[in-house]
């Protein structure tokens, strides 16, 4: 047994039994094949037991017989109490007899010997039973263990009964049935032993070996390596339990690539989105730069020409007129260059439905509108009429004025895009800005946010390059003007409704691709908010 | 033709009027200038323009602002407006608000001088 004192065995030993699955099957198996054989042999030894007593008790009735047979005769023949004495003294030599008693008809004890610690026997009621009806048996507790008494009644001369008494000690009996209960015993803790041997070796083979191999996998898969599998190559159900982790992993590398892919085709999608952006501002630059140096350069060129005129072509100083005119060209190239270069190309217009191009500014504002804690709603209906667009800078339009409805609004709020003939807040005392023109049926849409709104004063310079309400460095100052470019460019309108602490409201109203479709159930025809 | 042509040159920079000025005036039209929208208007009320040349960005009121109003106010008059290059949603605009020519600058003074003898055509052509 273990020497090494356990702070708490209990404690210990029940997280063993907690933690180790052969050792539980195990131990439960043993209790249950215990209970099983114990309960058997239990019936089978008391049984044995019986069948001992019933063997002693036949031989103590053979030997009290012929006793009572030898003493009939001696007595009739007339032997003297003392013979009988000396008789009874030497039977007391046989193994296991404790007392042998003689009683007269009277019942007085003729003669008796009694081993040496007993108590002699004495005239009593089984004796008397004895005397009456026949032999009797009975156990009793002698001074060195159980006895078994026998009395046997038999012929004295004159026709009168006498009786015989022998005790027995069960002892030897009792030695041998602890033999073959010790045997019993022996023999089945060999087997358990045996079984425990066999059934740790078989647990631990096919049910606990494999079953670490699946929790390995399963940590493995956990840890993020869903790349794992578990080679079996049973059929059992723990075969079957391998086959699906693997499948479940395999699903799960498949999912998981999956997304990988989106990310990247969403990380993508937002890079280009982005360069579209920052090219788009680094047009509205070389137009502003174009704007300041545009007339400058003129005064330069056209003076320079005019002076062409009066020089003849053959003045020795006419080479710096020609130089003065080619470098000012020079520089209109360099500033056309940079305008073609940055200027998103020609927007080409075609029937776009809307709502594909608003799921996509949703989705790729989706990660920054969660950092920020500002939900986006599209409270857009299916079947809205297509529009004429170009849908990659119609998605930039859409892209700038959400991003800024998102930057304006404090988390916890809700960016909505709508669709509603009038404005969907409250007009009064809203102040309102337009740009572009539309034409026509037209299909508004409406972004709506909670943010802080802008006073008349800002709404006015909304549309300027550089102008930006967001803090420094945040905001280019480009967004918008580059929104108001794409939606003249849509031959579509923008309007602005803002009021300090009120939020804004973005209408974006742009032409319908099949206006002779617009029935009355249709979008009203927008005009100018100021028909309003 | 009994008189000149008549050009209002309205642009804010001096120096690009004074400019303009010149080169048509050496072309022998009958050139007035302003320096922005409010001169312009009170130019029109002194006498007609047959052709206004005006440039898109001005303080106080664009030329693209005051486009709709001098068409109402002199339909008769056409006008050239001028713009930085590239700006092409305020071409679209000013030939949406009636603009009978656009010039992106810097252009040439043969191109606009072009443009005014175009535009001269089309008046002419309206008139008929």
């Amino acid at each position: 047994m273990t020497t090494t004192p356990a702070p708490r065995p209990r404690s210990r030993w029940r997280a063993i039994l907690a933690r180790n699955l052969t050792t539980r099957l195990v131990i439960l198996l043993m209790l249950v094949l215990m209970t099983i054989t114990g309960v058997n042999d239990y019936i089978r030894l008391a049984r044995e037991r019986e069948r001992l007593l019933r063997q002693t008790q036949e031989d103590e009735r053979i030997f009290a017989e012929t006793l009572a047979l030898a003493v009939s005769r001696n007595v009739r023949r007339g032997q003297t109490t003392t013979e009988l004495q000396e008789l009874l003294d030497d039977i007391l030599a046989r193994p296991g007899l404790v007392a042998v008693t003689i009683y007269s008809p009277e019942g007085s004890v003729v003669a008796e010997t009694v081993a040496v610690g007993e108590a002699p026997p004495a005239l009593d009621d089984l004796v008397r039973t004895a005397f009456r009806r026949g032999s009797q048996a009975a156990p009793l507790e002698g001074k060195s263990g159980p006895l078994l008494r026998f009395v046997q009644p038999f012929r004295w001369p004159g026709g009168r009964t006498a009786a015989l008494e022998v005790r027995q000690a069960l002892g030897d009996m009792e030695r041998q049935f602890r033999e073959a209960v010790r045997e019993r015993i022996l023999s089945r803790l060999e087997v358990l032993a045996l079984l425990v041997l066999c059934l740790t070796a078989v647990t631990r083979w096919s049910i606990a070996r494999p079953i670490r191999k699946l929790i390995a996998g399963a940590r493995a898969v956990g840890t993020g390596d869903l790349a794992q599998r578990i080679e079996f190559t049973r059929q059992d159900e723990i075969g079957q339990l391998a086959d699906e982790f693997n499948r479940m992993a395999a699903n799960l590398q498949a999912a998981h690539d999956e997304l990988v892919r989106q990310a990247q085709e969403r990380l993508k999608l937002e890079q280009e989105v982005q360069q579209a952006q920052k090219l788009g501002e680094v047009g509205m630059l070389a137009a502003k730069m174009a704007h300041e140096i545009g007339t400058p350069l003129n005064v330069i060129s056209g003076r320079a020409e005019v002076l062409g005129q009066v020089i003849p072509r053959d003045h020795p100083d006419r080479r710096h007129l020609d130089v003065i005119l080619r470098q000012a060209e020079r520089i209109g190239g360099s500033i056309r260059a940079l305008l073609n270069y940055t200027r998103p190309r020609r927007a080409s217009l075609r029937p776009e439905p809307i709502l594909p191009i608003l799921g996509r500014v949703a989705a790729l504002l989706m990660e920054r509108s969660q950092r920020r804690g500002v939900r986006i709603h599209l409270e857009l209906p299916v079947g809205l009429p297509p529009v004429l667009a170009d849908p990659d800078q119609l998605q930039q339009v859409f892209l700038n004025l959400v991003l800024n409805a998102l930057d304006a609004s404090p988390p916890g709020s809700v960016v909505r895009l709508a669709t509603a003939d009038g404005p969907l807040r409250p007009t009064e005392g809203r102040a309102s800005v337009v740009r572009g023109k539309v034409e026509g049926p037209a299909l508004p849409i409406h972004i709506i946010d909670a943010g802080k709104g802008m006073t008349a004063e800002q709404l006015a310079h909304i549309f300027e390059p550089f102008f930006s309400t967001k803090g420094q460095g945040l905001g280019t100052g480009l967004g918008l003007p580059i929104v108001e470019e794409i939606i003249r460019a849509h031959r579509a309108e923008i309007e602005m409704l803002s009021l300090p602490d009120q939020g804004t409201e973005v209408i974006v109203r742009l032409p319908l691709a099949h206006p002779e479709a617009a029935a009355p159930a249709g979008p009203r025809p927008t005009g100018s908010p100021h028909d309003r | 033709m009994a008189r000149q042509p008549s050009i209002l040159i309205v642009d804010d920079d001096p120096e690009m009027r004074a400019l303009l000025l010149d080169v048509l005036r050496n072309e022998g039209y009958d050139t007035a200038e302003a320096k922005d929208g409010t001169e312009a208007v009170l130019a029109l009320r002194r006498r007609g323009y047959d052709i206004i040349l005006m440039d898109k960005n001005m303080p106080g009121p664009s030329g693209l602002d005051l486009l709709p109003g001098l068409r109402r106010v002199c339909p008769a008059t056409q006008i050239i407006m001028m713009t930085a290059f590239g700006d092409v949603p305020s071409y679209m605009e000013a030939v949406e608000k009636g603009a009978v020519e656009y010039l992106f600058k810097p252009f040439r003074m043969e191109e606009m001088k072009a443009a005014v003898a175009k535009a001269l055509e089309k008046k002419a052509e309206s008139r008929a």
